[in-house]
């Protein structure tokens, strides 16, 4: 038997546990990418000094769960003194790290960072070789290079890989419940021990995560469309537009 | 007006020496035609001209300014001023075997592409002479469509578009054919037949001895690294002094 109660007294909490999870969700994805872009060039440097550390941060971040990372960053960071010192001394950055929130994104964005750097950093070195020669050729400086030819053509081809990465990411942030935050997992779990029903607070969380999940994957299939128009199978020239 | 000299180019890839000193001096309105055997280092002297490769040793003058270059640590000849280079480079717009397109812009996009970001020209110039050049080279109708859309030859006349909206100094074509079906190689070559007749001073590396001879100026036969013959097509191609280059003929022109 369904107990329809535990979802409907529940709807509030599900309502703000769905808006805080969309947000941790799509603040960390922006935040991430941005970061990837920079740092996916460094990590494709000949130079080891510029690709080193990129490597070590990407290497430490992909090879541990994402769960250690959120408990080493939202416990263990408090144990220091000095970082105590700061709270104190209420130090606007470091405060960051005494909310669950602000943990949170902070793991979540450097977590999803990791894996975006090295999707990124796959697609600009798969850069077709004679696309580099063509924009050397006519006189473009690295950077200009690097802005108009290399990222844009490394971002739409990362365009498919990087979807499952927010799709992930999507669904990594259900651990924020366990420092406390009322995500959507967390909501389902507080209408769990409120009613001790918990498939019906366990399904419509899933339920609403699926909603989440295959808004997004539409999201993504209307920027493959509009940005990967050029590998799609040829459609029928159309005359002059103007 | 000299729009490019080159004197004593050298090149080696380890041991094997590709190029041994070849020099070329093209006026304005020249076309020089380069042929020869594949391994001859046609294609790798185009390439060192505007230095997509690094040349061991030689001089090369675009419109009056000579490229400058220092011998770096390692023995091996560097350019000095990279911002020199990139504006010389400027002057001197390259076609390639393989069209080089970039494949995430469109065909106007491409073509504008160089004259926005390199030689600083607003959109609405640039735009302005991207249509006539594609135009030009009869492509205009597909100016929307991305390179991975259209044939070879049809890739190829945009690249060539993409080339001319530099109003380079000198074009340089790569065996601008070579990759092409048979039948697309026609509409190329009509296209480059009517840059010369323009008057444009192009420099070409080449298979086609038909349009060798009929639209160069000058034809540079490379055989192992050495310009070892020189002169009008007539010459060249009629009155072959060389053993090497008859026997090259008599192989091309079956």
């Amino acid at each position: 038997m369904i107990e329809w109660s535990v979802i409907t007294d529940s709807l509030p909490q599900y309502a703000s546990g769905l808006w805080l999870t969309a947000q941790l969700t799509v603040l960390s994805l922006a935040a991430g990418l941005m970061m990837a872009i920079p740092l996916s060039v460094m990590r494709i440097s000949r130079k080891r000094l510029v690709a080193g550390p990129v490597w070590a941060f990407t290497y430490f971040f992909r090879g541990t769960p994402m769960l250690v990372q959120l408990l080493l960053i939202y416990y263990g960071l408090g144990q220091f003194e000095w970082i105590q010192g700061q709270w104190q001394a209420d130090n606007t950055f470091w405060l960051i790290f005494r909310e669950p929130y602000g943990c949170a994104l902070v793991t979540f964005t450097l977590n999803t960072c990791a894996y975006t750097t090295e999707i990124l950093a796959g697609a600009l070195r798969t850069t077709p070789h004679g696309e580099i020669e063509a924009a050397q050729a006519c006189g473009m400086s690295r950077v200009t290079m690097l802005r108009r030819i290399l990222i844009p053509g490394a971002l739409r081809r990362a365009l498919p890989a990087y979807s499952n990465e927010a799709i992930f990411m999507l669904h990594g942030t259900a651990i924020a419940s366990t420092v406390t935050l009322m995500d959507l997992t967390g909501a389902a779990r507080n209408a769990y021990s409120q009613h001790f029903a918990p498939f019906e607070a366990f399904i419509f969380a899933g339920l609403l995560y699926l909603t989440l999940t295959f808004a997004l994957v539409g999201l993504f299939r209307l920027a493959e469309r509009r940005y990967l128009a050029h590998l799609q199978p040829r459609k029928a020239i159309k005359g002059p537009t103007t | 007006m000299t729009q490019l000299t080159v004197e004593d180019l050298h090149k080696r890839y380890g041991d094997h020496e590709v190029l041994k000193g070849v020099s070329l001096s093209a006026e304005a309105g020249d076309v020089i035609t380069i042929i020869g055997s594949s391994g001859s280092g046609k294609s790798t002297f185009l390439r060192c001209i505007n230095f997509l490769e690094q040349p061991d040793a030689g001089r090369i003058h675009v419109a009056g300014e000579e490229i400058r270059l220092v011998r770096g640590g390692d023995g091996h000849l560097k350019v000095a001023d990279a911002k020199q280079l990139q504006r010389l480079r400027t002057r001197l717009a390259m076609v390639f075997q393989h069209f080089n397109l970039w494949a995430h812009m469109t065909v106007i996009e491409n073509v504008m592409e160089a004259p926005v970001h390199v030689l600083g020209l607003s959109k609405a110039e640039a735009r302005e002479r991207a249509e006539a050049y594609l135009d030009k080279v009869g492509i205009a109708k597909f100016r929307d469509a991305y390179p991975a859309h259209m044939s070879g030859g049809q890739q190829q006349r945009v690249a060539i578009a993409r080339a001319l909206a530099m109003e380079p100094a000198v074009l340089l074509f790569d065996e601008p054919t070579s990759a092409l079906d048979p039948e697309l190689v026609g509409e190329v070559l009509k296209v480059m037949r009517a840059l010369a007749e323009e008057g444009r001073t192009m420099v070409v590396v080449t298979h086609e001895m038909g349009f060798a001879r009929e639209v160069s100026s000058q034809v540079v036969f490379l055989h192992q690294g050495l310009a070892e013959e020189v002169g009008a097509p007539a010459a060249v191609f009629d009155q072959p002094r060389s053993e090497r280059l008859r026997q090259f003929l008599s192989g091309s022109l079956k």
